[in-house]
């Protein structure tokens, strides 16, 4: 046999005639799931692994020819990840420092103090919820570059629950009367107005089906509590006079609105994918909206103000309106 | 007041609470979960290795990062690969087609701990291994990808796990199993005890030793910088070890017994013949029986041991496997080398063949003839007669040749029936892991199985190397293009002229 010579190419072969340079986002993201088969796993055919994939992710009513076609608008690598929020862990280290310098949390008042026991550190257990539903989209996501967007949304969640565990210890030693960091788990399993919150991640930790776990937490569950409990808390923070908390929360924001643009993108991409898929992803939607609206409106009431129940119902109507979605109740987009 | 992080650390994964809008038991279905049997306060003595705060974590890797791109970075514009020897590349693209994958795998094996671990710790503790990982797959894909325009053989690093190549068939079993199939107590023992806290250290350590010898700095870098993530998240193992053993020890020996074993193959395939036969001779430190004797037997056995877990019953065969194993392995990957999308490296020139008869009393009378065979047809001209016609009996257990795992003496069928087919393996130990579990292994069907029910046309060589996706660009061959056989042409004639 003679010896080969070795021949050369200037990109990964399995991007095809891409008529074009593919970005180093793409180089790195590129078809790595190799489950897609008929048979997923390289197993019998029965094996549990099996039976679930073809069970909650072949099995579901979505049609996409192409699952790497889908890109993330933010382009999301490791490299690209770390040090993006290494800056912004940066900043919120010198928002700590800043404001501890201050006295913050000695000089907060009474009513601020109830404001954030009720609505902002019980919220770890709400987010440890996204966390896992993160985690679950990851798993069972049938391509690469949508597992990526939802491997470091896995991550951004550990970061606010390590943020919200750093503040209510703070608040529990400037403030040892009140039952900071021992009673959130209370105010979350009790209090009426957390309970739309927490029906919605239990609820949603049972919805394995892909397209229903991705309608019931991406496009339902983290949409509109992101939008009352991220952006509309740190408006409210920041009107009854908590800057430090409102701060922390507008730049968590950022990694909210980062998840927002690719859960839209991604809308876009399967719609576009086949025109079917937009009543598949409604149809989830109907049974599933209704968790939203009340998640919206108990969060109204945990902030104290109800303006916050109608922005966060138009925030989230303009991201299913990516995919033609609409809640049901509203006029058809 | 600012805070350390041990004030607020407990806070942060207190994060369990009480179900009561769905059974929390089909949230956390133990056929993930693997927590049967033991009870549900058990995991509060769940305790972390170690503590990684999310803002610490950024900041390191981010720096880990720079360093990595840096150094390679000046690298490339050195210029420097095209001064590598040709069976350290073949080296590098076997373990970039085998190994990529698996570390996506693993960012999915991780992923699986963030939801359904039974453990809130263990949960956040997922999501730092699920980064580590996810930085590990795309170190693996720029590295192979700014090799492509010296070698196509690097696409595989991206291709390969979409092949029915048969060493990734092989690879793809045992990594689908053990971290995609396995729930997160069985994953976590199998993968982050035994796989990653046993056998990385060789892969990674070593080789890393070995690319450094053979002046590929940018490969050793990047192995080196691996291994400090995997030194981290491979302890998952040691807090999940602990509470299986307090409940169910029989269980945690069981799961360590079969994985070390389908592992240890899994190794001797990859980096046995990495160690023995495909690093330059002047550059070898350890051999990989020498390696495997210090990091398995002499560190992470005794470290299990610790724990209550009693050696494997099968240590003897294991032990006499580690002087056979990999040189049968090699034999094998050497003559079926059209199968393979790298080189290979014969390794057994005079001077190899001295280090490997050092190293391993027994190769020449085990091995030696087998390549003396081999040299005399090489020398003869006859190179069609060391290629192979036929495929390999394959183990129904580690999807590896039979007559690989020992020593040639040691060939006696082993099989049984189930359900009226026959499974064979290469040893009495793959046997035994079948048996521990039929009906893990019984229904998936090995390369062979496939190639004799008809999916593989047409049925010869050239339909299977077809059907495993290997193109003549790629296909294997030998690295030196035989010129090692010929100092004993040389021999031989001098020999014949004295005489």
């Amino acid at each position: 046999m003679a010896q080969q010579r070795a021949t050369r190419l200037r990109t990964w072969s399995a991007f095809g005639d891409l008529g074009r340079r593919p970005s180093e986002y793409e180089v790195l993201t590129h078809g790595m799931n190799h489950t897609m088969g008929a048979t997923p796993l390289e197993l019998p055919p029965d094996a549990h692994g099996n039976r679930w994939l073809r069970e909650h992710r072949d099995g579901m009513a979505l049609t996409v020819p192409d699952w790497d076609a889908f890109r993330d608008p933010d382009r999301v690598t490791y490299g690209s990840y770390v040090a993006m929020q290494d800056d912004r862990e940066t900043y919120v280290e010198g928002l700590l420092e800043r404001f501890d310098k201050e006295q913050h949390d000695e000089r907060l008042t009474a009513g601020r103090l109830d404001l954030l026991a009720l609505a902002v550190t019980p919220a770890r257990y709400l987010v440890h919820g996204q966390q896992m539903l993160s985690a679950y989209l990851q798993q069972l996501a049938p391509g690469s570059y949508i597992a990526t967007c939802a491997a470091f949304q896995t991550a951004d969640q550990l970061r606010r629950v390590q943020l919200l565990a750093y503040r209510t210890t703070q608040l529990s030693r400037a403030h040892p009367d009140r039952a900071f960091g021992i009673a959130e788990r209370t105010t979350w399993e009790h209090h009426p107005d957390w309970q739309p919150f927490r029906q919605a991640v239990e609820e949603a930790l049972v919805a394995y089906d892909w397209d229903l776990a991705l309608v019931a937490f991406q496009l339902v569950l983290k949409p509109v509590a992101d939008a009352v409990l991220l952006h509309g808390l740190a408006r409210r923070l920041d009107t009854v006079g908590a800057p430090l908390d409102s701060l922390i929360t507008d730049d968590l924001v950022l990694d909210a609105q980062r998840a927002a643009r690719w859960t839209r993108a991604l809308l876009t991409f399967l719609t576009d994918a086949d025109p079917g898929n937009r009543a598949v992803l409604q149809g989830h939607l109907d049974t599933w909206a209704a968790h939203g609206t009340a998640m919206a409106a108990a969060g109204a009431r945990l902030l104290g103000t109800s303006d916050i129940e109608a922005t966060a119902l138009s925030t989230w109507d303009e991201l299913l309106a990516a995919g033609g979605l609409t809640r049901p109740g509203t006029p058809s987009a | 007041m600012l805070l350390t992080q041990d004030d607020w650390y407990e806070t942060s994964r207190d994060l369990d609470w009480t179900f009561s809008y769905v059974d929390r038991a089909a949230a956390f279905p133990t056929e993930w979960t693997g927590a049967e049997g033991i009870p549900e306060d058990a995991w509060e003595a769940w305790e972390e290795p170690f503590r990684v705060s999310y803002r610490d974590y950024v900041r390191v890797q981010r720096e880990k990062e720079s360093g990595v791109k840096a150094v390679s970075n000046a690298l490339q514009r050195a210029g420097s690969y095209d001064q590598l020897p040709a069976s350290h590349v073949a080296a590098s693209q076997m373990h970039m087609g085998l190994i990529t994958m698996v570390e996506y795998m693993a960012v999915t094996m991780q992923s699986r701990f963030c939801r359904f671990a039974p453990s809130p710790k263990w949960r956040n503790l997922g999501v730092f291994g699920l980064l580590d990982e996810t930085r590990h797959t795309q170190l693996s894909l720029r590295f192979s990808h700014a090799l492509l325009k010296h070698d196509t053989r690097f696409d595989w690093a991206q291709k390969a796990y979409h092949t029915n190549q048969w060493a990734v068939v092989a690879a793809k079993n045992l990594f689908d199993d053990i971290m995609l199939n396995a729930d997160c107590v069985e994953a976590c023992l199998a993968s982050n005890l035994t796989l990653e806290h046993g056998f990385s250290n060789i892969q990674f350590v070593a080789l890393a030793s070995d690319a450094m010898a053979a002046g590929d700095v940018n490969w050793s870098n990047l192995l080196s910088s691996i291994q400090t993530d995997e030194a981290r998240h491979a302890q998952q193992g040691f807090p999940t070890l602990e509470v299986v053993m307090a409940h169910d020890p029989g269980r945690a020996q069981r799961i360590v017994d079969v994985a070390f074993w389908r592992a240890s193959r899994i190794f001797q395939t990859l980096t046995g013949p990495a160690m023995d036969y495909y690093t330059p001779l002047d550059k070898r430190k350890m051999s990989y029986k020498e390696f495997m004797l210090e990091w398995i037997v002499d560190q992470h056995e005794r470290v299990l041991e610790d724990y209550g877990l009693k050696r494997p019953w099968y240590w003897d065969d294991f032990l006499y496997s580690l002087d056979n194993g990999q040189h049968a392995m090699q034999l094998g990957l050497w003559f079926y080398r059209p199968t393979l999308f790298w080189n290979t490296s014969a390794g057994v020139s005079r001077d190899e063949r001295a280090w490997l008869n050092d190293k391993y009393p027994q190769w020449e009378e085990n091995w030696g003839v087998l390549w003396d065979e081999v040299i005399r047809n090489i020398n003869a001209g006859h190179i069609d007669r060391t290629l192979p016609e036929t495929l390999p009996a394959l183990c129904s257990v580690t999807q590896l040749p039979l007559g690989t795992a020992m020593s040639r003496d040691r060939l006696a069928p082993v099989s049984l029936v189930r359900d009226g087919r026959v499974h064979h393996f290469d040893s009495e130990i793959s046997k035994w892991c079948f048996e521990q579990e039929p009906e893990r292994y019984a229904g998936h069907r090995t390369v062979v199985d496939r190639f004799i029910g008809g999916e593989i046309q047409p049925m010869d060589l050239p339909g299977a190397l077809a059907w495993m996706g290997l193109t003549p660009d790629v296909m294997g061959d030998d690295t030196d293009g035989y010129r090692w056989a010929r100092e004993y042409a040389t021999e031989s004639k001098a020999t014949e002229s004295k005489a």
